[in-house]
């Protein structure tokens, strides 16, 4: 149940999000995705062990998050929830790897605490510049967004339903859940043996309301594609927005200011 | 199984999303030819929230205490067909990445591949479909999906620890990666399998057609499946080949094998000429860091570990110092009144 209600939560939590009027919400959507897909690019192509280069890439994150007035609490319930299986890779290297990279004071820096800071900043980054798109951004208006960039629409009509239905469908398996609780108190969870007729049930109920939902769907016109309209493209003001930050990305690539900063102090 | 974007490298990932979109676009092609009932539309994202919903689902595992929950790759397929089921799952792991931190943006072609490709177009055509399709019975139903869903998932760790080995972003060797990973999903595998069996046995009983609609309305052509099997065989050379042997130009491959080698992370290359085309390289290739050449072409590493360090956490102040100057603006901006 907790799963169920903590998800729905999460999803609602977003939409809130979305709804406040910042700089970064008021940006178009067209230009956030893009700029999130280049700062994607940029953080993942620096190599293993090159921590210093990541650390500048903070920056965006914090600018971000701060102009942006999301509540650094999501954001850490988003790592927790996100970093589990990264987490073992970088702590998993720490150990696999002892050679040495350069001593430190009386301290020596081995490959793997590198490789284990690395993949946690660089996972960090990534996972927070995609929080930072859909805290500001609707979904409506990243569907837009994706129509402009010509993904097809199949895709973004089965986006738009998915999205439109899970409160749905999640409500209806709550009640479910709650009316199998009631009877079985002790019980955690639901027993795997009773898995089957519980999703099942949820599938026949699923199924009803698709039809219901369909022939709702066809009174009102529908021809087995949503029709978009308004073009939400990308303004001359929000090139120049994505051009501007496209050349910070590759300066910051192409010249590690961690190191130049670094020697100045040596 | 979500892999996140830090697991993987630019090459990688750029293949699989590559990959992804190919069969999403071929998957579309074919979805259009057999002109989907415009019924259908609704259908899949209903069933895709229904996925949703059932991965919220904890059930406890007999005999361990602990507790899980289904995929739903194969409940999909059986329900959707092939092609609607793999359209609906792309869907799925695109709203998991952007809303539950589920895996990565540029990793959603490697899930997308993982999750879904394997499962919807592999599994599914490969290995479910053949077992029910001479005869649909209870037992023939179980048998079906236990293997369906424990080969697809096998299939799908494998292609993980592929593409995170390629990445070169783990110690792990490939094979101990691999130990890790194909035992601990056999066992999910079968579980919820077994789960599968139990829900499509019960949807057998309630209302049967729901499954024969699925197995009539999305045929499968041999020709198509060997063009999807015949674009992942090319993709799969091309990650493990080509593009990966470029991407582990990083420390994990050439220069790893070197500093087991030659007990130094560097080859020595100390003459002026040499390191002057190395400055020259790192300044002018689109992706400097892959050549081999420590940050700064600097001889020593040490040095440059040095500096690095300090101007890390110099420029981590800096960054912290950014934030808090940003923080009082704002919040001194929001006491005033909007004009």
């Amino acid at each position: 149940m907790s799963n169920i209600s903590n998800s729905l939560l999460q999803m609602n939590n977003i939409e809130n999000m979305n709804q406040k009027n910042t700089v970064i919400h008021r940006m178009e959507p067209a230009v956030k995705l893009l700029i999130t897909l280049m700062y994607l690019i940029v953080v993942i192509s620096v190599n293993p062990y090159q921590v210093s280069r990541l650390i500048p890439y903070l920056f965006y994150p914090v600018i971000g998050i701060i102009l942006a007035e999301i509540s650094l609490r999501t954001m850490i319930k988003y790592l927790v929830i996100a970093m589990p299986f990264t987490l073992f890779t970088g702590i998993s290297n720490l150990f696999l790897n002892r050679e040495i990279a350069f001593p430190m004071a009386n301290v020596v820096i081995t490959q793997g605490m590198l490789s284990c800071c690395f993949v946690l900043l660089k996972s960090i980054l990534t996972i927070l510049a995609v929080v930072i798109l859909t805290s500001t951004t609707s979904m409506d208006d990243l569907l837009y967004a994706m129509i402009h960039f010509k993904v097809p629409i199949i895709i973004v009509t089965q986006i738009m339903f998915t999205y439109r239905y899970i409160g749905v469908i999640a409500e209806e398996a709550s009640i479910m859940y709650h009316g199998y609780i009631l009877r079985a108190p002790k019980a955690k969870a639901i027993k795997a043996k009773d898995m089957g007729p519980f999703l099942g049930q949820l599938i026949i109920r699923s199924f009803d309301r698709a039809e219901r939902i369909y022939q709702a769907m066809k009174c009102r016109g529908f021809e087995g594609y949503v029709s978009f309209s308004g073009k939400k493209g990308i303004s001359g003001k929000g090139w120049f927005y994505v051009v501007i930050t496209a050349g910070i990305l590759i300066a910051l690539r192409l010249v590690n200011i961690s190191i130049l900063l670094g020697k100045l102090f040596m | 199984m979500h892999m996140s974007d830090a697991l993987l490298s630019v090459a990688v990932g750029a293949t699989m999303t590559a990959v992804s979109t190919g069969i999403i676009g071929t998957s579309i092609k074919k979805i259009n030819k057999i002109e989907l009932e415009e019924k259908k539309i609704p259908m899949m994202g209903v069933m895709g929230a229904f996925v949703f919903a059932a991965q919220m689902i904890n059930f406890t595992i007999p005999g361990t205490g602990s507790s899980g929950h289904i995929g739903g790759g194969i409940l999909l397929a059986s329900l959707l067909g092939p092609y609607p089921s793999l359209i609906t799952m792309a869907s799925i792991l695109l709203i998991q990445c952007l809303f539950f931190a589920d895996g990565g943006l540029l990793a959603l072609g490697s899930n997308i591949f993982n999750m879904g490709v394997i499962t919807c177009l592999v599994a599914y055509p490969l290995i479910y479909k053949p077992i029910i399709k001479r005869e649909m019975t209870p037992k023939r139903i179980t048998i079906a999906s236990i293997l369906a869903v424990t080969i697809g998932l096998q299939l799908g760790s494998f292609a993980v620890v592929l593409e995170t080995v390629a990445s070169g972003v783990t110690e792990l060797s490939f094979l101990t990666f691999l130990s890790f990973m194909q035992p601990i999903h056999l066992v999910i595998g079968l579980i919820e399998g077994a789960i599968t069996a139990t829900v499509l046995n019960f949807i057998y009983q309630m209302r049967r057609e729901i499954l024969d609609s699925a197995l009539r309305k999305a045929p499968m052509k041999p020709v198509s499946l060997k063009r999807v099997l015949f674009i992942m065989v090319f993709a799969t050379l091309i990650t493990g080949g080509l593009l990966s042997a470029y991407a582990s130009s990083s420390p994990d491959g050439l220069e790893w094998s070197i500093a087991n080698v030659m007990g130094t992370t560097e080859l020595e290359n100390n003459t002026s000429v040499h390191n002057t085309l190395l400055n020259l390289q790192e300044k002018t290739a689109i992706l400097p860091d892959y050549s081999i050449v420590n940050e700064t072409g600097d001889p020593s590493p040490a040095s440059t570990g040095i500096a690095g360090v300090l101007g890390g956490l110099f420029t981590l102040l800096m960054t912290v110092i950014a934030g808090v100057v940003l923080m009082y603006f704002k919040k001194r901006n929001a006491g005033r009144p909007v004009n």
